[in-house]
């Protein structure tokens, strides 16, 4: 257990002592804080031209998730790959320390600085929810707000175990970074098609199962759990931490 | 406590260890010499669990390094060839990392990390980035994390590299030290080295261990004073 935490520790605060950690941040925070003026502005409008759902108009974009696609690699490109370009790897293979814990406290880590990304948001959350000060009870209901904060927290987890498989893979961390881009990118993506696709045929169906953006667009923005992308996301995930530690190990029979 | 029969590596199709065998009993400082690309870093790489052998076993300190890598590892502390290091971190919180990686306690993570900076000269850069460390700390601060756990059996793979000849002498010194306390393997290019701070030697080339003893029996089975006539006569070509 000390291996690992010492592990996950040192990932963790990796990315306060790098600038990619802050300027990931940053851009983060610009993309959220736009969408957030844009909701408010339509949440104060007069007349029909209002939002329904705000929390479909932050998180159930095309648009966002197209931006925040760029995020996941931004935070998984240097895990693995920069240990292999530098020749880390080697002292940190050699620790006594198993495959499978490597690969868990560097997720671990990215998953904690990730929610460090998410944390300022929920400084909007009193707006959105129409909080009301004096009672402390909300003017919508809250699980518009949980469910979608679940919902980033697990498709969030998808795309760092994605990023986290590519980085083990390559030794340099921009070609990490593009290649997991792209597999990320693929979940987004797919999202563009769905209306132009029949709603009932089986590509229609197909296209919604991995698009994320419909995913939080159809439920979980509107605090649905739905258990058919919490599973792909939990398989996705868990099939990628898999497949890292066997790269691992074929790395090591290999050279 | 360093036990290799038989080892063979492939690279793809190329054997870069074809069969070595040698033994490193208790308490023993064995030089591991050979040209460049004669497969020592190899053998060491598989000895410290970074690479996984083809064929052939390896154990330490009775673990085998394939069926039991975390006690075989728990046992050695290994130096890798270009002391690679995370250039973003400061030398006591690299040691503060490796002492955790390790196992180790917090008491007794503060206890060796003053020890090993006391032991391996660090107390005046404990603070500095390891970036900006120059070649001879980052080799010490290699050496001080294999030392961290106070583990039995010390791998080093060329210590001395690309140390000016004070740094060389310093080095040198250490080792000296150290293996009265630990069972060592260290490769090197050096022969003088060798003969300094080693009780013996296994010289391989191409993969395979050409001779293996104490430097004495070596010099008198080839007739010869120097350490550099037999490497020259086992691994060079005729006339040079």
């Amino acid at each position: 257990m000390r291996p690992l935490l010492a592990l996950i520790r040192r990932e963790f605060t990796g990315y306060f002592l790098s600038p990619v950690g802050y300027v990931t941040l940053f851009f983060f925070l610009v993309a959220t804080g736009v969408l957030f003026a844009g909701v408010v502005d339509g949440l104060t409008r007069s007349g029909s031209q209002g939002v329904e759902y705000p929390f479909a108009a932050l998180f159930g974009e095309n648009l966002f998730w197209f931006v925040f696609a760029f995020i996941p690699p931004l935070l998984t490109m240097r895990l693995l790959a920069e240990e292999r370009g530098t020749g880390t790897l080697e002292t940190l293979l050699t620790a006594p320390i198993r495959d499978w814990q490597v690969v868990a406290g560097k997720f671990v880590g990215a998953v904690l600085f990730y929610l460090v990304l998410w944390l300022p948001t929920l400084a909007y959350l009193p707006v959105l929810l129409n909080l009301e000060w004096t009672t402390g009870t909300s003017g919508i209901d809250p699980a518009y707000a949980w469910v979608s904060y679940l919902g980033v927290f697990l498709a969030g987890m998808m795309f760092l175990a994605i990023g986290l498989f590519v980085s083990s893979l390559v030794k340099n961390q921009l070609v990490a970074a593009m290649i997991s881009l792209a597999a990320c990118l693929v979940f987004v993506a797919v999202g563009y098609a769905t209306p132009y696709l029949d709603a009932n045929g089986w590509p229609a169906r197909a296209v919604i199962f991995l698009s994320v953006p419909d995913h939080f667009r159809r439920d979980f923005t509107r605090g649905v759990v739905d258990t058919r992308p919490v599973v792909l996301y939990l398989s996705v995930t868990a099939g990628c931490l898999y497949l890292t530690v066997r790269s691992l190990e074929v790395r090591r029979l290999r050279a | 406590m360093i036990r290799v029969e038989n080892l063979v590596k492939y690279y793809g199709e190329y054997p870069a260890v074809r069969g070595v065998s040698f033994e490193v009993p208790k308490g023993r400082v064995v030089g591991f010499l050979g040209p460049n690309g004669a497969g020592k870093s190899t053998t060491m790489r598989i000895l410290a669990g970074f690479l996984t052998a083809s064929g052939g076993k390896a154990s330490i300190a009775g673990h085998d390094v394939f069926r039991e890598p975390i006690a075989a590892r728990r046992n050695i502390g290994y130096m890798p060839e270009s002391c690679p290091l995370y250039p973003e971190m400061r030398v006591v919180e690299y040691l503060k990392f490796r002492a955790g990686l390790k196992g180790l306690g917090w008491g007794e993570r503060r206890k060796r990390i003053d020890y090993v900076t006391e032991r391996c000269w660090l107390k005046d850069v404990r603070t500095q980035l390891l970036g900006t460390l120059s070649k001879g700390y980052r080799q010490r601060v290699g050496l001080a994390d294999a030392l961290l756990a106070d583990p039995p059996v010390l791998i080093l793979d060329e210590p001395t590299a690309g140390l000016d000849p004070t740094q060389i002498r310093e080095t040198r010194k250490l080792i000296r030290e150290l293996g009265r306390e630990h069972t060592m393997l260290l490769s090197t290019h050096i022969l003088s080295e060798v003969e300094m701070a080693c009780d013996s030697a296994v010289i391989i080339n191409q993969g395979r261990v050409q001779e293996d003893g104490t430097l004495d029996a070596i010099r008198t089975k080839h007739r010869t004073d120097s350490l550099e006539e037999v490497f020259v006569k086992l691994t060079g070509q005729e006339g040079i």
